[in-house]
């Protein structure tokens, strides 16, 4: 490739003419911090790294690497669990100085933001107007939101309002050519570029600007925590719930070894530690009828064999609850050293099932299951605790996980319900698309980015890809 | 800490990155080397051998660190940052010397006979008017640490008898280095409100500066030497408690137990001084504290800085603002990221003051959003890097100590009796 | 009408496309009729899988008998294909709160111009895996690939469901109620002529839909009760207002941007799939 005589200290000085000398880093020992997102394992060695203190400062970075065809990838804050962020050995663009919160209109109901502003920090300031960002991935604190439309993130609360796609009303994006485009949903017409845009994890191009949606605050809300003996009564009471046509807001599951990795952390939630599982239900809305959805979802959880079902008595300890669900992946790390990460979706009325078959297949290859999931959406995030320094525990984790993912794809699912795909989970894609629809997608991203130099090796595996196969795999490329 | 140790402390991190939003350096400076999570890789790239020691960067970042514990209190698998942070410190100390402005702050903090004529020559400065006319004419490097000295000048209070019966069991004060050097009054107003709340007030002779300073350099052995004499002064006391109103040396004293554990002789003593240890506004929360009778006409907005070293490493949120409640005339307002760091952080101010007052800045902002006339602080060098940050912006906005607000509201109380 | 002519669009190409991936450029025209009819229904999981061709009406049929349904509703009737909504994006009264074609669309199985079978998305309710051909296809009007199957997420149809007409409320107090706690399904400020042939005469009128369990609707009616008369019709007249009221296609307006032309081109290189419809020669 034409970028491999460009010696990185002349390009780091362009760059830094762009952004100011101490936002580009070269030196190996401070791009270290750079080499891995959340997820947990992966270390990728970026060529360098720049930080862009403005739009314009990002779309002149991006067009400097257009010149010399130079292989990039964006980073919000690295909160990612699919190793989407890795830079094997591109330059890796940070937006995290880029959190101008530009506009927010609290008639339209909307926000304009630039990429690195962080996801809870909108909330915040939309507080003001009684208005909030409902999307709300666990990482929220920390996430930014180009990072959250990059990956399409979900969470919690988005069973009854949506994924980040539902929320995002228009995107400004500099093309990895460094052309400026506007994508929107096509109301007026044209094609729904701004719909393939999110979730296309950095490879389609970064967006400079964004307009999302707010949502008024709901009139009341009530948190309910019901503890159960079995997981598969919990998974039951939340198929049931789902089938009688409840729609809580959120609808969370906690299993034993969660439930005490929390229990044990700063943000322990007062979850009963004897429980096999607990669910963390909670509706929303006006408060007339509010009552009556609660003694459903209450009666539900009982039926299904709940020993309890206890209600947040106040904000505060509602928030209690939710900080405890919210931090529980963090807190795995007082189990082991390392965690495998999953995200698994499957149909709701399989939940019981599915998670029979996970614990069994934790069993047999004798690791440890840990399930906090999204139970309204039956996405599944089963977490392996393990220390990847104990060749043998690597091996059956592995395993494991893949037996896992086999399973919950045979039972008509997908591999990532909010992660993304990334770098972890590009062995599944070809299991769960056909060679035709991997193509396909390999169609679009090329149309956004015909060099494939944005996010290089991600997402789709280089050789489903019939026009590229043949052609030299870039730098920082994927696995061909 | 030992290298195992410290590889089980990094080994916590599954680097999922919520202490990003809690760091004051990374959200001043935007680069996640100035991060928790970055320097955690840092941390682990020195243990590991993966760059030099001596390492200008990976130096330069860990240095950068306030020490203000904030991620530690964001951690959800519970990463003891404070600690590693020591322990890498220490480590680095035995490469490379620090600077020579902080080698020579804590060689006079560590040594009385020097400490305390350069705090009387302070006082003088600071009595002439020369530090608040510094913090005009000087050079610029030297406003910052003028406006500090500057603001820790206080107006005679009316002073009462605490009217206290003593039962809540015998209490000895750390008046602590710079306190007792610069701030005397505020040690004088904690012992009479302890005082005024039945607390038996027994003096601690012989006690020196906590160490606090030193252990969060790196220079862990000087810190041990501190921790011993003091551990003699307090068990010569006979004290049940020993109290605190400075939230940097309470969070050290109860780590004597920590400092100490490896050392046969000390480390029993060590621990029964830590358990000994309260804040002020610990010890008056269970104690009530004896409210005032408000001034309806005349309330003072007051915000509330939650010190790191009360937040985050004693973990000590709800009694100060029991305090502040018990005082009639206080009308609490709500301060914004009141358990960010303000960039004190010790001898930080002298040595980053770039980056301190980058992190002061939207402590600052926050401050004036909340209309507060005074914001309470609990540690000395907040209520000395904030006091200066509003001198220097010639705000009229005054830094207090809780305590100093409600033993002038017992003297008012006194007066109208 | 598009979505009259929706049992066979103007797609035009040969049958050939299905199974050898080679367009024959001919002038054609392509139905779908074979593609109509439920593939697949879970009711508990709140999702179905159906053909293309089948229509709305017996979406509504099957999902109904379940106490579900597909919200989409969109302008048109009922005899207009699931497919032609979809591929048409057309929303209705309901898209604000309820979801666009967009929002309530899991997957798409197409054939793409290259004659590719490509199945994006999934039949789960959330899924972020590899790039959104689907949304991509939603809207595309026919000219990126013909949808042959979609997968749908559905809903429990609402306990409690009203229509009201709502006469004599002041604008601004209308508004307020339509953005306030008690959020109606659906709220439509009528012209006299619609609100003629609803039988209904009072200039200045709405038609709202309140949806919830019986005491949120309850409340909801107590709110309107104080802003104007209300009279409640049956739920038929939303079928009367989405015929009448339907907007122009946007088809008409459609805005070629480069980036758009190169996925047509990428998508339909030979141009054979409906050429002309969306005006391409002249941008």
């Amino acid at each position: 490739m034409a970028d491999a005589a460009l010696p990185v200290e002349s390009l780091a000085a362009e760059l830094g003419a762009i952004v100011g000398a101490r936002h580009v880093l070269t030196r190996p020992s401070t791009l270290l911090a750079y080499e891995s997102d959340a997820l947990p394992g992966y270390h990728k060695r970026p060529r360098l790294a720049v930080f862009p203190g403005s739009q314009d400062e990002l779309v002149a970075v991006v067009r400097r690497l257009a010149k010399d065809g130079l292989p990039f990838v964006a980073r919000g804050a690295g909160t990612g669990l699919s190793g989407g962020a890795l830079a094997d050995d591109a330059v890796l663009i940070g937006v995290q100085r880029l959190r101008r919160i530009i506009a927010i209109d609290a008639e339209a109901r909307t926000a304009t933001v630039e990429p690195g502003v962080v996801n809870a920090t909108l909330t915040r300031a939309a507080a003001a107007f009684g208005l909030h960002y409902a999307p709300d991935p666990s990482s929220q604190a920390a996430c930014t939101l180009g990072g959250n439309v990059a990956e399409n993130a979900g969470g919690p609360h988005c069973l009854k309002y949506g994924v980040t796609l539902n929320h995002v009303l228009r995107a400004h994006v500099v093309l990895p050519d460094g052309e400026l485009v506007t994508l929107d949903r096509g109301d007026q017409g044209g094609y729904d570029l701004l719909g393939a845009f999110v979730g296309s994890e950095g490879c389609f191009g970064i967006a400079t600007e964004l307009t999302l949606k707010l949502t008024p605050n709901p009139e009341a809300v009530l948190t309910m925590l019901a503890d159960f003996t079995s997981v598969a009564a919990a998974a039951e009471a939340t198929s049931r719930m789902i089938a009688a046509g409840i729609v809580p807001a959120a609808l969370e599951l906690m299993d034993q070894a969660t439930i005490r990795a929390v229990e044990e952390s700063i943000y322990a939630a007062g979850y009963p530690i004897d429980a096999a599982a607990v669910l963390l239900v909670e509706v929303d809305g006006p408060r007339a009828g509010l009552e009556a959805d609660a003694n459903a979802v209450s009666e539900i959880c009982r039926a299904a064999g709940a020993r309890e079902v206890k209600r947040a008595s106040d904000a505060a300890a509602r928030e209690k609850l939710w900080q405890g669900r919210k931090k529980a992946f963090g807190a795995m790390g007082r189990v082991a050293p390392h965690l495998v990460v999953q995200d698994a979706v499957v149909p709701r009325t399989q939940l019981a099932a599915l998670l029979n078959d996970i614990a069994s297949i934790g069993e047999r290859h004798g690791v440890r299951v840990c399930n906090v999931f999204h139970a309204g959406d039956g996405n599944l995030h089963p977490n392996i605790p393990y220390d990847a320094n104990d060749a043998d525990e690597s091996a059956r984790v592995h395993a494991a996980m893949q037996q896992i993912m086999t399973r919950c794809i045979d039972a008509g699912g997908t591999i990532t319900g909010e992660h993304g795909v990334g770098l972890d989970k590009l062995p599944y894609m070809e299991r769960l698309f056909t060679a035709d629809t991997l193509d396909a997608m390999c169609t679009l991203r090329e149309t956004f980015d015909p060099a494939r130099r944005a996010n290089p090796g991600k997402v789709v595996p280089l050789h489903s890809c019939r026009e590229w196969n043949g052609l030299p795999a870039l730098r920082g490329g994927a696995s061909s | 800490m030992n290298t195992e140790e410290m590889r089980s402390g990094l080994d916590a991190c599954v680097h999922c990155g919520f202490c990003l939003p809690a760091c004051p350096t990374y959200l001043a400076l935007d680069d996640e080397n100035d991060s928790p999570r970055g320097r955690l890789v840092l941390m682990r790239a020195l243990l590991d051998g993966q760059v030099a020691p001596d390492d200008p960067d990976v130096a330069k970042h860990l240095d950068q660190c306030l020490g203000c514990r904030g991620c530690e209190t964001a951690c959800p698998s519970g990463v003891p940052y404070g600690r590693l942070l020591e322990g890498t410190r220490e480590r680095q100390r035995a490469q490379a010397p620090l600077p020579f402005v902080a080698r020579l702050v804590l060689a006079v903090f560590a040594r009385e006979w020097l400490l305390r004529p350069a705090l009387a020559v302070a006082r003088i400065a600071r009595g002439l008017g020369l530090a608040r006319l510094a913090t005009r004419v000087a050079p610029h490097a030297l406003r910052m640490p003028a406006a500090m000295l500057a603001t820790t000048a206080r107006k005679a209070v009316a002073e009462y008898s605490p009217r206290g019966d003593g039962s809540r069991g015998r209490t000895a004060l750390l008046t602590g280095c710079v306190m007792e050097g610069l701030l005397p009054a505020l040690n004088r107003a904690s012992e009479r409100v302890l005082a005024e709340n039945d607390f038996q007030i027994v003096e601690a002779k012989g006690q020196v500066c906590c160490g606090a300073l030193h252990a969060h350099a790196g220079d862990t052995g000087t810190a041990r030497d501190l921790a011993r004499r003091n551990i003699a002064a307090f068990e010569a006391s006979g004290a049940e408690f020993v109290a605190m109103n400075s939230a940097g040396c309470g969070a050290m004293c109860r780590e004597y137990g920590q400092l100490l554990a490896q050392d046969p002789a000390w480390a029993a003593r060590a621990a029964a001084f830590s358990a000994k240890v309260r804040d002020v506004s610990e010890l008056l929360a269970v104690a009530g504290p004896k409210p005032t009778t408000p001034d309806a006409t005349h309330p003072t907005l007051v915000a509330w800085d939650a010190p790191c070293h009360l937040q985050h490493a004693q973990r000590v949120v709800d009694p100060p603002l029991q305090l502040l409640r018990a005082i009639g005339d206080v009308r609490l307002v709500p301060l914004v990221d009141s358990a960010q760091c303000c960039g004190s952080a010790g001898i930080y101010g002298l040595v980053q003051p770039e980056v301190a007052s980058r992190v002061l800045a939207p402590k600052l902002a926050r401050i004036h959003e909340s209309g507060a006339r005074v914001v309470a602080t609990a540690n000395p060098g907040c209520l000395m890097q904030i006091g200066s940050g509003l001198l220097l912006e010639g705000s009229t906005v005054q830094a207090r100590h809780p305590v100093e607000l409600l033993d002038a509201a017992y003297a008012r109380a006194r007066q109208t009796d | 009408m598009v979505r009259d002519a929706s049992g066979g669009l103007r797609i035009r190409g040969a049958g050939t496309w299905m199974h050898v991936g080679a367009p024959v450029i001919a002038s054609q025209e392509l139905h779908l009729d074979a593609f109509a009819g439920v593939r697949r229904y879970t009711p508990g999981d709140l999702t179905i899988s159906v053909g293309a061709a089948t229509t709305l009406a017996e979406l509504d049929v099957t999902t109904r008998a379940q106490g579900q349904w597909c919200p989409l509703l969109p302008w048109g009737d009922d005899r207009g294909t699931i497919g032609a909504t979809l591929a048409t994006a057309t929303t209705g009264p309901f898209a604000e709160a309820l979801g666009r074609p967009r929002d309530l669309v899991l997957g798409v199985e197409c054939v793409d111009g290259r004659g590719r079978i490509v199945r994006a998305g999934g039949r789960v309710v959330k899924n972020v895996a590899g790039f959104d051909l689907t949304r991509l296809m939603i809207g595309s009007w026919g000219t990126l690939g013909v949808i042959t199957e979609v997968h749908l997420r559905l809903r429990a149809r609402p306990s409690a469901d009203v229509t009201l007409m709502v006469e004599g409320a002041a604008s601004e107090a209308m508004r307020r109620f339509v953005h306030g706690a008690l959020p109606p399904l659906a709220a439509l400020p009528l012209g006299e002529g619609i609100a003629r042939t609803l039988g209904h005469a009072g200039p200045g009128s709405w038609l709202l839909r309140l949806g919830g369990n019986a005491e949120q609707v309850a409340a909801a009616r107590a709110a309107l009760a104080r802003l104007g008369a209300c009279l409640e019709l049956a739920p038929e007249s939303w079928d009367i207002v989405r015929r009448e009221l339907a907007p122009e296609p946007r088809a008409a307006s459609w805005p070629w941007t480069p980036l758009m032309q190169r996925v047509r081109a990428a998508f339909d290189p030979r141009g054979v799939l409906n050429p002309g419809l969306l005006a391409e020669r002249a941008a």
